[in-house]
């Protein structure tokens, strides 16, 4: 195999991991966009959103093994709900300080991850890939089918939350309270319903990541953590509040990790993503995407 | 009627003072003196979080790599080098200062939830390197055979003879920061938080002081470090990750950003409680984020800060919660 | 010339806030600089304390350079600013808004804070009398001990003139200090400018009521879309015909 190959291999890899974590960006940006809150229980409703499906796939409910593809709608369903519920909980946080919103959304993930800890155990399981774990040759290039399917999925997603803002009568309702609270709210718009969708859209992401991560990912209640500081980043590298700065921010994230893992030092992966992000927010401090405001006097 | 109650402060702090330097002596068993001992430790590190975050309003959550740098300060010279806790407990508190020193650069560049994972991706990164250097660092295994401290000939060993030097530290670490939060180091920090634009026309060089601040931060954690390698004669890298530095903050919050006595409070309440409910598992931990939850909704000032609400409303005067230099009057007082 | 700013301009992109203004303050006056909103008054202040970067130009005091460097070295150099919008350490009281101020004479460090060495207890002392004196001198010493924002408005932008003072300043820069008194609290403002105008600090004083301005100020700058329209005593100024036509052309503003 020569080293071009390699190269697109793990490059394909790395849009894979990177397309999970800009799913989960989508969540942090929607919710930071509508609510101002920066949401650090994020990576646990993702985690919750992937028991949500696999409980279905596995038999984890009376018994019953549903078709992946069901099991995937349920976990959006399922979360979705949740994050309903969520809102309304979080509802005065967003009026508080940044430290305030950290800590309080890092106690709802504690509750959360433990939760899972109680009903589903500390132990996780594997779950086993639909698409089988015999890699594909196109060209010379070794890959899961899994992860192309991946790959299209996540592309779906983000080009139909992306047509839904745009082109719904909705999702323009939720952009112009994401835009300007006052005059949304004083041109009629339900500011806290519109807000309230977006936690739902944001959580309906989040599982739907889960779902696609599953067969390729060690499934347990500690996943949460370790995503959603990886989601975190891609929010922020890409530029905080921006739809399209989450995606960009967490294809980068995903490829750079990739790629650091693959021809730089696999110990190091996750150091070197995060050494590359702090020097990407040193030369851009408002993100890769986002704008950089003036310091008024 | 001013006496009668400065009086009453001095037989409090007696009474507490004897509480104090008597609690290993009352304690029913080694273990619970231990979980107050790093009870102690958590003190510290919220007290100097405390500095940096709730006087000088700089969000950092790198707490758990500035306890690295001390504990392994102390680890590496005392395993390899024979070098007691008295040399390293300096050393470590340099290289913890420098740490948070170094940290604090970004700061001046990056703000609010990019400096928070700017400070997460800096701690993390410490930590992959710890646990990577294994050459250095022993990797993910740890570092064992620390040797507990020893004055004079006399070994300071087991968790009643540690307690006191535990506590030495603490009340030092709380008089210190006592100290600079009553001079003009602490007014700056304060000056920063309000408004860093007014700050800076008043002649304060906001870069210095938000650099001091995380130094000081770090030294307090660095202290932390030094003491809780020589207090278990045995430190891993998973000690240290981001979940050390959100514990800290939670307890901070709880007691009150803002306040000194909110770190002590803080810092003995949440590990203490936490340890009571130990039997229940994960049931605790549900407990403990719901609880955080509910201070943060509704009494985001922590128990500080409902102490001090307290006071307004009912004219009670709680000892350990801190007031203002003169009793706050009635605001509807001098309304045009 | 004791301040000389010289061809400053200012551009926001492709906005020009100043353009091209220079003027200069003698020693001990009352400078007054005027001009309708958006005129540029406000961001000539901001350039000369250090917050914008000039975009051409130079500003000196007592001949020394004083563009380029930071806001609190220009801060130590001998200017002291308020703000349009009351900028107050909203968590302090109003004495320690004070003593912050006084901190670039510190000479103790943060060891001699820590162990309240003497010096620092004589230090500490000399910030708490300054503060008080200069309380006294703005009406509003009893108040030392109440939270800044606790204080009615008037009072506040006082606290404001009395934290500008405290740096020990040459030149004060006041942005507005009438803006929301009532007639009785400007007199006494008034007052008070002549009395710091006295100790022998220069004023530099942007200002809306007219009353005011040409009741203390011995020198006046007038600013237009960012230009320099007119200057000299206030007599002459206030019978300039381009003064009176481009403030006439945009009544609303006053």
């Amino acid at each position: 195999m020569n080293i071009v190959s390699i190269f697109i291999q793990t490059l394909i890899g790395g849009i894979g991991i990177g397309s999970l974590y800009a799913l989960v960006a989508l969540g942090y940006s929607m919710i930071y966009r509508s609510m101002g809150l920066v949401n650090f229980a994020h990576g646990q409703i993702f985690m919750i959103g992937t028991y949500f499906g696999i409980i279905w796939y596995r038999g984890m409910v009376l018994g019953l093994q549903l078709p992946y593809a069901v099991a995937f709608i349920l976990a959006i369903l399922l979360n979705m709900v949740l994050g309903l519920i969520l809102e309304r909980i979080f509802r005065p946080l967003a009026n508080y300080d940044l430290m305030l919103m950290l800590l309080g959304t890092i106690g709802l993930g504690y509750v959360l991850e433990n939760m899972a800890v109680i009903i589903w155990g500390a132990e996780g399981f594997a779950v086993n890939n639909p698409l089988g774990n015999t890699p594909i040759m196109i060209s010379g290039v070794a890959v899961l089918p899994w992860t192309l399917l991946l790959i299209g999925v996540s592309a779906l997603l983000m080009l139909g939350l992306n047509v839904f803002l745009a082109k719904a009568k909705i999702g323009k309702a939720m952009r112009a309270a994401a835009a300007d609270r006052e005059t949304a709210s004083a041109m009629g718009i339900p500011v806290n319903g519109t807000n309230a969708l977006t936690f739902a859209i944001g959580a309906g992401l989040a599982a739907a990541a889960g779902m696609l991560a599953a067969p390729i990912v060690y499934v347990n209640p500690a996943m949460g953590a370790a995503v959603g500081l990886k989601g975190f980043a891609a929010f922020i590298l890409g530029g905080a509040g921006s739809i399209p700065g989450a995606i960009v921010g967490g294809l980068v994230f995903g490829v750079l990790e990739a790629v650091s893992a693959g021809f730089i030092s696999s110990a190091y992966t996750k150091g070197i993503a995060f050494v590359i992000m702090i020097v990407v927010l040193m030369i851009r401090p408002g993100g890769i995407i986002g704008e950089v405001t003036v310091d008024k006097v | 009627m001013k006496n009668q109650s400065s009086n009453m402060k001095r037989i409090g702090l007696g009474i507490a003072a004897l509480v104090l330097l008597g609690f290993p002596l009352i304690a029913s068993t080694r273990y619970q003196v231990h979980i107050v001992n790093m009870a102690g430790l958590y003190i510290l590190m919220s007290l100097g979080i405390n500095l940096a975050m709730g006087y000088c309003g700089q969000i950092n959550l790198a707490l758990g790599a500035f306890m690295a740098m001390g504990a392994y300060t102390a680890a590496l010279l005392n395993t390899r080098m024979g070098v007691p806790i008295w040399i390293n407990m300096p050393l470590g508190m340099i290289l913890a200062g420098i740490t948070g020193a170094l940290i604090a650069l970004p700061m001046l560049k990056v703000k609010s939830h990019y400096l928070a994972l700017v400070t997460i991706g800096l701690a993390e990164t410490i930590n992959i390197i710890i646990v990577n250097e294994t050459w250095f660092t022993e990797g993910p295994l740890g570092i064992s055979g620390i040797k507990m401290p020893e004055l004079f000939g006399i070994p300071i060993d087991g968790a009643e003879r540690f307690y006191y030097l535990v506590l030495i530290c603490v009340v030092v670490g709380y008089l210190a920061a006592r100290q600079i939060m009553n001079h003009h180091t602490g007014r700056a920090f304060i000056a920063i938080r309000d408004s860093d634009v007014a700050a800076r026309a008043m002649g304060i060089n906001v870069a210095k002081y938000q650099i001091m601040a995380n130094a000081i931060c770090g030294v307090y954690c660095g202290v932390a470090g030094v003491l809780y390698a020589h207090m278990t004669t045995y430190i891993s890298p998973d000690i240290f990750e981001f979940k050390t530095a959100l514990f800290v903050l939670t307890m901070t919050m709880i007691g009150g950003m803002g306040s000194l006595a909110g770190s002590v409070v803080g810092g003995l309440a949440l590990p203490l409680t936490l340890e009571y409910f130990r039997a229940f598992k994960s049931w605790q931990l549900v407990g403990f984020g719901l609880a955080i939850m509910l201070v943060v909704l509704f009494f985001p000032g922590g128990v500080i800060g409902i102490a001090r609400r307290l006071e307004q409303v009912r004219g009670l005067r709680l000892p350990w919660a801190r007031k203002p230099e003169k009793p706050a009057q009635t605001e509807a007082s001098h309304v045009p | 010339m004791f301040l000389e700013i010289e061809h400053l301009t200012m551009r926001f992109g492709g906005v020009v806030a100043v353009n091209d203004v220079s003027m200069s303050i003698q020693r001990g006056e009352i400078h007054g600089l005027i001009g309708p909103n958006g005129s540029g008054k406000t961001t000539i202040f901001n350039v000369v304390s250090g917050y914008y970067k000039a975009t051409g130009g130079k500003v000196s005091l007592e001949g020394k350079p004083v563009t380029g460097l930071a806001a609190h070295q220009i801060t130590a150099l001998g200017f002291a600013r308020t703000f349009q919008n009351l900028r107050l350490f909203t968590s302090m009281t109003v004495l320690d808004n004070v003593r912050v101020a006084m901190g670039q004479h510190a000479r103790a460090g943060v060891w001699g804070e820590i162990l309240n060495t003497r010096a620092v207890q004589r230090e500490e002392k000399h910030f708490t009398d300054r503060a008080l004196e200069l309380l006294r001198l703005l009406n509003i010493a009893e108040y030392a001990h109440e939270r800044a924002t606790n204080l009615p408005y008037g009072h506040q932008r006082r606290v404001e003139i009395a934290r500008a003072l405290a740096t020990d300043p040459k030149i004060v820069l006041l942005d507005e200090p009438a803006a929301g008194l009532n007639e009785v609290e400007t007199t006494q403002l008034r007052e008070t400018l002549l009395k710091i105008r006295d100790s022998g600090i220069t004023i530099f004083l942007v200002e809306h009521d007219m009353k005011l301005v040409m009741g203390v100020c011995e020198q006046i700058t007038v600013l237009d879309y960012g230009k320099k329209i007119a200057e000299g005593p206030s007599a002459q100024v206030s019978r300039d015909p381009v003064v009176i036509e481009a403030y006439l052309g945009k009544e609303e503003d006053l």
